[in-house]
């Protein structure tokens, strides 16, 4: 009832759409575009019902799901916030819609787990995003560097960069999310394989590899490469601009913030995945998808489900990415930002290997937790050993939580 | 010298005025259904009031205490006291609470002291008019924004090291923000920035309020400045007082948006206090049990001190 109250009559059925809740209002344009392709295709539209509060957003989708009155399609985070959601039972199994996306080879096989719970597949990819370190061009130049291959490279980069004054790294806790950034980035550099094993609950966080990553971490902080924990991330894509930061990591969604202060993607900014900490390491790269998931009680569900199933057609990617300067989850669709597109064709054609981002990675309060963790450590308030010990405390403490609801 | 509390208080009534309520006087008989029917218009009029804070305050707040006894599984079950041990053993409520008190003490101790100086400093002459203004000018402003404003000038890159630097104290230069308890301490201080205005406000009333006569005799006796002050003004400002200590009081105890905008309560919950940590476990944690016995906790604490605090204040004898 709260949430029909919440909804009003905007859910109703409105013929030739389909509503779409969502955290984020500054990618109607976006949707609506989309939206005109899968009209073509199904001959429904999207509807965009934006709720600019992801926390309030979080709240009345998880009630709204349970009532008459269900969007017709939902943005969700993937992995275990979809896998939460699923178990409620208020979601559509999409599987034979997932299992037409495979033969037509638009969707990677890598891409499912994140999407499923208990082998049921319960939804599709709304984007797919890189963690990425962007840089200026320019500035490259200027001091004689190139994007690092190697991690030695790397290395060189941040020694050039500081001995002219600049801050080689972005990193920061503030907005709290965000602390987990380098940590993903340098565990999974350091060995992949582990960082699957670890946010699957099979590896621990006390192991030499998750050590290793944050004594280099802790290395870079001690050496001033790294902005100050209460670096405003919102001031990264200036920061870049002006030259007083070197390489910006973040999400490749980022691309569009850096391309609204002047700089053109692919020739005054690009950026680079990091490269393995060992050069005989396997390479690997983080990334990110939302995902479109469709309520059981939708309002509209035949249509919404034509539009999950048509929402991968490369025609309405080209619009969507188009929109967004970020990357499909559709490999077959060639992001038209030149950044995303050199860096996806070579993660494809070198089968890199795709890991899922820290946040979607465990049970929420797991991950929210052990962020909390990280933030402490960035500000020199806990050691490597102490910070690894209390995340792995809470990792055994909440997977067997999750283990028992399961049971 | 007697309190201002004491001066107010009411006589008690005089016995001859109490209206004859002895049962079986024909003038009662004939008041009967007169006053039964005002009594229901009465209730009438009440209703609506009742029902709203029933139902909005109540209710809630009756399911949050009962919430708060099960446990945060994905079927919930009855947990006893579980959520309120973890005020005993996780080290994140310890701090809570830890910051709590400090907030309680700093936002007492600090608009009251500093309210009373300010207040006493501008209470006469032209000129301090305009300091007065500016004293009270941010207690205007919302939590949000005077966090907003802060914040610019708390970050590693913002104002005060800026300014630190400039004057060549670059050891002096820190992460304001991100290391306890100095987090803490600098937010109390932002905290305290804008609510010295009330206090300011509510001492200058307090001292338009008292008797010049007192103060002509005090300086007929031979006191002066800091023993007039304290020994004629101060007891006089005893009720005003207790009206700024009580809000500081409440005000320590819910404290929220401040720290919500410039710390979120990190890095690592480290500058959490109870009105934060609340949220947290509610809607970040995903614990609405331990969340609704931290609410539990904090009204209680909240509603305690308040009473404790006016009922020894604000008794007639003032004791």
């Amino acid at each position: 009832m709260l949430a029909g109250c919440a909804r009003g009559n905007s859910t109703a059925v409105q013929p030739g759409t389909t509503s779409l809740a969502n955290d984020n209002a500054t990618w109607d344009q976006g949707y609506v575009a989309a939206g005109r392709e899968l009209k073509k295709l199904t001959g429904y539209a999207l509807r965009p019902l934006s709720n600019p509060n992801p926390t309030s957003y979080k709240q009345v989708t998880q009630i709204s799901l349970q009532t008459t009155k269900a969007t017709d399609m939902i943005k969700w985070a993937s992995g275990y916030f979809l896998k939460s959601l699923a178990r409620t039972g208020e979601l559509s199994d999409l599987s034979s819609l997932w299992s037409a996306y495979e033969r037509k080879g638009w969707v990677t096989e890598q891409a499912r787990e994140p999407m499923s719970y208990r082998g049921a597949v319960y939804g599709v990819p709304l984007y797919e995003s890189y963690y990425v370190l962007f840089y200026n061009t320019a500035l490259f130049r200027k001091h004689g560097l190139r994007a690092p291959d190697t991690w030695e490279e790397l290395l060189h980069n941040a020694e050039v960069l500081k001995k002219a004054g600049v801050i080689p790294f972005v990193a920061t806790q503030t907005g709290n999310w965000p602390a987990y950034e380098w940590f993903q980035e340098l565990v999974s550099k350091v060995d992949p394989e582990f960082y699957g094993e670890l946010v699957s609950g099979k590896a621990r966080y006390t192991d030499p590899q998750a050590h290793q990553a944050l004594q280099i971490w802790q290395d870079f902080m001690r050496k001033g490469w790294m902005t100050p924990a209460d670096f405003d991330q919102n001031n990264g894509a200036a920061a870049l601009k002006s030259g007083r930061v070197g390489m910006f990591l973040h999400g490749s969604w980022q691309s569009q913030g850096i391309a609204a202060t002047g700089l053109k993607p692919g020739t005054d900014f690009d950026a680079f995945v990091l490269p393995p900490v060992e050069a005989s390491t396997r390479r690997s790269v983080i990334t990110e998808s939302g995902v479109l998931a469709v309520p059981r009680k939708a309002v509209s569900h035949e249509a919404a489900m034509a539009n999950a199933a048509n929402w991968l057609d490369p025609k309405v990617q080209k619009v969507w990415t188009d929109f967004l300067q970020d990357a499909s989850a559709n490999p077959r669709s060639r992001p038209g930002n030149p950044v995303m597109a050199g860096l996806k064709q070579r993660a494809l054609e070198e089968r890199w290997t795709q890991l899922p981002r820290y946040g979607e990675s465990g049970p929420p309060n797991l991950v929210q937790g052990n962020t909390d963790d990280l933030g402490a450590f960035m500000t020199g308030a806990s050691s490597p050993r102490s910070t690894l010990r209390s995340m792995a405390d809470r990792a055994a403490k909440e997977w067997a939580a999750w283990e028992r609801d399961e049971a | 010298m007697s309190s201002s509390v004491e001066q107010r208080r009411p006589s008690p009534p005089r016995p001859s005025a109490r209206p004859d309520r002895r049962p079986g006087r024909p003038a009662d008989r004939r008041r009967g259904p007169r006053q039964a029917g005002s009594r229901l218009a009465g209730a009438g009029f009440l209703a609506p009031a009742v029902l709203f804070v029933g139902a909005l305050l109540l209710l809630p707040f009756a399911t949050t205490i009962h919430r708060s006894f099960f446990d945060d599984r994905r079927v919930s079950g009855f947990a006893g006291l579980d959520n309120y041990t973890l005020f005993l053993n996780d080290p994140t409520l310890v701090r809570s609470v830890q910051n709590t008190l400090m907030w309680v003490v700093g936002s007492v101790a600090l608009p009251m002291v500093l309210g009373l100086a300010i207040a006493v400093l501008t209470h006469s002459g032209g000129w301090s008019r305009m300091a007065r203004l500016l004293v009270v000018l941010p207690y205007a402003l919302s939590g949000s924004a005077v966090a907003v404003v802060w914040n610019f000038v708390l970050t590693t890159d913002g104002a005060a090291n800026q300014a630190l630097r400039a004057f060549g104290l670059d050891s002096f230069a820190q992460g304001w923000l991100l290391e306890w308890p100095g987090n803490t301490l600098v937010m109390i201080i932002a905290n305290t920035w804008q609510a010295a205005g009330v206090a300011v406000i509510l001492f200058l009333v307090g001292l338009q309020t008292i008797p010049p006569e007192t103060l002509e005799a005090a300086a007929l006796d031979g006191a002066a400045g800091w023993r007039k002050f304290w020994y004629v003004v101060l007891p006089q400002l005893r009720t005003v007082s207790v009206i700024v200590v009580g809000t500081s009081l409440v005000g320590g105890l819910k404290s929220f948006d401040l720290i919500w905008v410039l710390t979120q309560g990190g890095p690592g919950r480290q500058s959490e206090t109870l009105a934060v940590s609340m949220y947290q476990e509610t809607f970040l944690a995903l614990h609405p049990g331990a969340g609704a016995a931290v609410a539990v906790v904090l009204t209680a604490i909240v509603l305690l001190t308040s009473w404790l605090y006016l009922r020894r204040q604000l008794t007639p004898k003032g004791t």
